[in-house]
């Protein structure tokens, strides 16, 4: 016992060093939100290769590491600690109003402003709320403290209001519908300049409501919300890592971040795979053509002949079908390795949580400095959503804030490791099987920080012929 | 207490009565049992599930040192990269 415990401190020492000597390189660059961001990049003092190499390592140090953590009573005390605080119904009821009203408000001066307030997305209502607020900063609220969409979701309002639920959905297509709708909402994102102009953006928004209107009447919004919104699945798969959840028996129940993933069984096929894996790839895939090198790529590949949608649609689709393979892939591989009656498509659905924790990483590696230079702008247009200010005010960040986003790739993947350590300690009974069924999901883990540790360091540049 | 059955090919099935899950070979059946309803095993069961406990305990402790020489070797080589590379 005692020479385990020697040897985990080691371990934490070095992971420690490894994190510490990440930090002394001044690894600076910001990938903001495709159309608001402005750039800034410093030179890396280490080579990229080692940088890349050192992040990639962290990962599998820590995965070694946490394997050092046998003890199924510690690991469960870990992921099943909560606490509960009681909500008196009076004050839920009046929450859910008031979240509801400010949702509509929201939605009414998204439409109307983008048709009539300035069109220049940096004082425009629709683009600054839109971006800087519901895309970056709410879902990082969702997953850092709690998901409230759904008292929130304006759509989901109205269509209660109505008759609805006129046909039945067809539960056979699980989550694809959702998984098909947030690929489509980030290709009108990088693609139909819907960041640049708000009139665009109003009528795109627009679009959706009247689209989800008609899902959710149908089909009722219930099923709607929960399997086809493309914005509502996002934003619930994003809301399983944070701590608080709002529910009707105990209020409001605490758990440690991310340890709802391990115990609870809301990925069930692989749909819910796929939309896991999708909120990964369209993170890495906007991180890459708002890249020099990206737009450089595609550049090269447009000038050879190609027209240039195809090229982005070959990327996006390919690199999704690719990401998603891996893992699946993993999954099989792992059955190969061990004594199991689990099915590849059984673990692959046990591992998928952890995918989760990773897109949180990306996504404050992407939008977390970005946020925070656009707040000022973000409360001006809350708090004044009619009068657009001249001067709009950005933060300008200090140097250091570029080191953060390699951070935020780490301890992503930290997380993510722990919970398919936890995962894999509920689904095996030896020890040593739970160790081993971890080592490709190990692998596609490491691939995946590694492709996205590279982006985070690269130079960002508007994607080209869009 | 549990059920050893063989459906033609494959491995043998052994499958925990309490909870229906099936596993290939007794030793991880026992592990399962020991593990996920220590209350319903009889003595000799608890006994059988100790051994395969510390069985499996001698497999950890060689995979943490070879774990622990990885994590040494990355830890010494990433140094010496660092010193090499960095500026
Ligand atoms: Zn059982």
């Amino acid at each position: 016992m005692n020479r385990t415990t020697t040897l985990r401190r080691f371990g934490v020492s070095l992971l420690f060093a490894s994190l510490v000597s990440l930090l002394a390189a001044p690894v600076a660059a910001s990938n903001g939100a495709v159309g608001l961001a402005g750039a800034s990049q410093d030179n890396l003092a280490v080579p990229q290769w080692l940088y890349l190499a050192t992040g990639g390592a962290t990962v599998g140090a820590s995965a070694l590491l946490a394997s050092f953590v046998t003890d199924r009573r510690f690991i469960e005390r870990v992921h099943s600690w909560r606490t509960s605080v009681a909500l008196d119904d009076v004050v839920r009821r009046g929450l859910g109003i008031v979240g509801s009203v400010l949702g509509l408000a929201l939605l009414g001066f998204i439409v109307y402003l983008g048709f009539t307030g300035p069109q220049a997305p940096t004082l425009n209502f629709a683009i600054i709320v839109t971006f800087a607020g519901l895309r970056a900063g709410y879902t990082m609220f969702t997953y850092l403290v709690g998901d409230t969409w759904r008292a929130v979701n304006p759509w989901r309002t109205v269509a209660t209001l109505l008759p609805n639920g006129f046909v039945e959905y067809p539960h056979k297509l699980g989550r694809w519908p959702a998984v098909a709708g947030i690929l489509a909402l980030v290709w009108v994102e990088t693609a139909a300049g819907v960041t640049r102009q708000p009139n665009l953006l109003a009528m795109a928004v627009a679009g959706y409501s009247v689209l989800t209107l008609l899902g959710a009447l149908l089909v009722g919004p219930d099923d709607w919300f929960d399997c086809a919104d493309p914005v509502s699945v996002f934003l619930r798969f994003y809301g399983r890592v944070a701590p608080i959840r709002w529910n009707d028996e105990d209020g409001l129940s605490v758990r440690l971040p991310g340890m709802r993933l391990v115990t609870d069984d809301e990925v069930t096929d692989l749909a819910d795979i796929a939309v896991a894996v999708v909120l990964v790839w369209e993170l890495t895939f906007s991180g890459f053509v708002t890249t020099e090198q990206g737009a450089a790529a595609i550049t090269a590949v447009v000038e050879a002949g190609l027209p240039a949608l195809v090229v982005y649609g070959v990327l996006y689709l390919g690199g999704f079908a690719a990401f998603l393979g891996l893992y699946v892939l993993a999954s099989h591989l792992t059955v190969r390795r061990i004594e199991t009656f689990e099915t590849p498509r059984a673990l692959a659905v046990r591992f998928a949580p952890s995918l989760l924790a990773i897109a949180v990483g990306y996504h404050l590696a992407h939008y977390f400095a970005f946020s925070v230079s656009l707040s000022p702008m973000l409360v001006g247009a809350l708090t004044a959503p009619l009068s657009p200010p001249a001067n709009p005010v950005v933060l300008t960040l200090p140097a250091w804030f570029g080191a953060l986003n390699v951070v935020f790739v780490l301890l992503g993947h930290l997380l993510a490791v722990w919970v398919a350590h936890s995962q894999a300690y509920d689904t095996f009974p030896s020890r040593m099987q739970a160790i081993r069924s971890q080592l490709p999901f190990v692998v596609v883990m490491i691939f995946y920080t590694i492709v996205s540790l590279w982006l985070v360091s690269l130079p960002t540049a508007s994607p080209p012929f869009l | 207490m549990s059920d050893t059955r063989n459906d033609g090919d494959g491995p043998d099935r052994h499958v925990c009565e309490r909870c229906g899950d099936a596993y290939p070979s007794a030793r991880l059946l026992t592990l399962h049992r020991g593990a996920r309803h220590p209350d319903d095993l009889t003595a000799d069961e608890v006994e059988a599930y100790r051994e395969a406990y510390y069985a499996e305990e001698r497999e950890l402790k060689s995979f943490r040192i070879r774990a622990l020489g990885v994590l040494v070797l990355m830890y010494f080589g990433f140094l010496i990269l660092f010193i090499l590379f960095a500026s």
